[in-house]
């Protein structure tokens, strides 16, 4: 794992020796990039503002157990194991919460066991797909419209059965 | 989504009047601070590679990669922006190696070209592509699994990568059949 952390720094490296090359003002140049992050930022907020507020009074309201409660009996028919049903649900809306939960799946059940792993697959192979919808689609002028979403909440939940599969055999 | 957005908040709002009146406006206040702060470590991070981008720009690599990108990605995207199509393909490329926060200002970038170009079907295509997830390595994982003590932290990396995967093309093949062309 260590080359990895070697990635990052070289990428920088080897651009700016090249950029140097090619004569580029370093200084300015990077400034100036620096310059869109707040107008970026400030496009992006009031989406994300009102993604977390919802699912904050989503969580708040006792719907989002409920609805692990009454949706863990069709996880394990399909071989999800009923204890990492809160962390698939929540997934789609919450990256800190689901790293959260992911921590309390480890120390309640150990790290290697086989819920800790599946549990692994289910983090690593999702996205927090309402967050990454609020930022993608925030400069569309047109009405979002619900299939692309419904789209990739769908491929994840595929690839959480055929990870917690995958864990079983390998 | 207004539709979505309308039924979630209702529903919650009107069990919480019932359960705990409350815990209604902290709930909203926990949002709004999340989203504050995740805006200011959004901000650093966007620093950090909008500076990158710029210097990568300016420098003619940009325009070297996305020649050289661009005859596979234009089909994927079904777009001729060259631009939008070069920073479609950076944003993927910058996900699948994993850099933490890169793939986001590349992602806006190309989606608002996409959009001012009417190009819809490249938006839904790049959104359901970054959604599905299509890191090589899970690196946050593995690091949380060795801090609780695992013996060997890396064995969910070939289930995790096949799974991840399957959902990004799963998600594209989704994608290709059921939104119309633009």
């Amino acid at each position: 794992m260590k080359y990895l952390s070697l990635i990052i720094p070289l990428l920088f490296l080897t651009l700016f020796v090249y950029a140097l090359f090619k004569r580029v003002k370093l200084y300015d140049c990077f400034t100036d990039g620096i310059k869109e992050a707040i107008p970026l930022l400030l496009s992006l907020f009031p989406y994300l503002a009102v993604m977390l507020m919802l699912s904050e009074l989503f969580e708040a309201s006792g719907l989002a157990a409920k609805l692990t409660a009454f949706l863990a009996p069709a996880f394990r028919f399909l071989g999800i194991p009923p204890e990492i049903c809160k962390l698939v649900l929540l997934k789609p809306f919450s990256g800190s919460g689901s790293t959260a939960l992911l921590s309390e799946i480890f120390s309640a059940y150990g790290a290697d066991s086989y819920i800790a792993r599946c549990a692994c697959v289910a983090y690593g192979s999702s996205e927090t797909v309402f967050y990454i919808s609020a930022v993608y689609f925030a400069g569309a002028k047109r009405k979002i419209s619900a299939v692309p979403i419904l789209i990739a909440l769908f491929a994840n939940f595929c690839a959480v059965i055929l990870g917690c599969f995958l864990c079983k055999i390998m | 989504m207004n539709g979505i957005f309308a039924i979630l908040f209702l529903l919650s709002a009107v069990v919480l009047l019932f359960l705990d009146p409350d815990g209604f406006l902290s709930a909203l206040l926990k949002g709004g601070e999340k989203a504050a702060t995740l805006s200011l470590s959004l901000l650093a991070v966007y620093c950090v590679w909008l500076g990158f981008f710029k210097v990568m720009e300016k420098s003619g690599l940009s325009e070297k990669l996305s020649h050289l990108l661009f005859p596979a990605a234009k089909r994927l995207f079904r777009s001729q922006n060259k631009e939008a199509v070069y920073f479609a393909s950076c944003n993927l490329a910058a996900n699948f190696l994993g850099l933490p926060g890169a793939p986001t200002p590349l992602g806006i970038k190309a989606a608002e070209k996409f959009c001012a170009a009417r190009e819809h079907y490249a938006v839904d295509m790049l959104f359901v592509l970054n959604a599905t997830s299509l890191q090589l390595l899970p690196t946050t994982v593995i690091a949380l699994r060795l801090a609780f003590g695992s013996q060997q932290g890396a064995d969910i990396f070939l289930p995790t990568l096949l799974a991840t995967l399957f959902s990004t093309a799963l998600g594209g093949i989704l994608v290709f059949l059921t939104r119309k062309r633009s």
